[in-house]
């Protein structure tokens, strides 16, 4: 799933272990998040969401 | 390289699951030893007191029970990356320890083998369940 929680991450000046830390998971996921090579569950989408302050379909896209 | 590398080696881990990890870890150990315990002193003692067997059983049945209760901790709390990576690994653990148990009963059953070994089961098991969450690692990394 494609995303923009780099770019998101790049604009609050956060690292990935910063935005781990804030989201309880590890780098590791953060990292895999990113690459769209893993797809988070609804809770962490929600997470990501609240933090950024932004809807999750504006971060996360679902390819529909 | 590097960042795989910390893949495979799971850096990074919120505290919480490395605290987890070790205590399965513990229990595993216990219950590893406790098998150890019986097969040296099955060796030393031809008939060793009720009591002594006794003992190892108990400790054996408890270190078990610990192992499968503080791994299904481990597991519920998981970061979610890593809890999927677990459970693919458990996948593939099983499915080809099954595969190996019932590829060998064929075998054994026209006696080019002999009979499966549990304690090949739990080697087969382990190299795999290791083997799986390397893969995985990797593979998300």
């Amino acid at each position: 799933m494609k995303n923009r929680l780099k770019v998101l991450r790049a604009e609050h000046d956060l690292t990935q272990a910063d935005l781990a830390s804030k989201l309880d998971v590890s780098r590791q996921t953060i990292i895999a998040i990113e690459k769209g090579k893993f797809d988070p569950s609804l809770s962490l989408a929600f997470k990501v969401s609240r933090l950024f302050e932004q809807p999750i379909e504006e971060i996360f896209d679902g390819g529909i | 390289m590097g960042s795989r590398l910390d893949a495979v080696l799971a850096k990074g881990l919120p505290k919480r699951d490395k605290k987890n990890a070790n205590r399965v870890n513990l229990w595993a150990l216990g219950w590893m030893f406790s098998l150890m315990a019986n097969a040296i002193l099955t060796k030393i003692f031809d008939q060793g007191t009720s009591a002594l067997w006794g003992v190892i059983f108990v400790a054996h049945v408890v270190a078990g029970v610990m192992l499968v209760l503080s791994y299904r901790r481990f597991l519920s709390e998981l970061d979610e990356m890593e809890r999927k990576v677990q459970l693919e690994a458990m996948a593939l653990a099983v499915g080809l320890s099954l595969l190996v148990y019932s590829a060998g009963s064929i075998l054994h059953s026209v006696d080019l083998l002999p009979a499966p070994d549990a304690s090949i089961m739990l080697v087969v098991m382990s190299f795999s369940y290791m083997a799986g969450l390397i893969i995985g690692r990797i593979r998300l990394a």
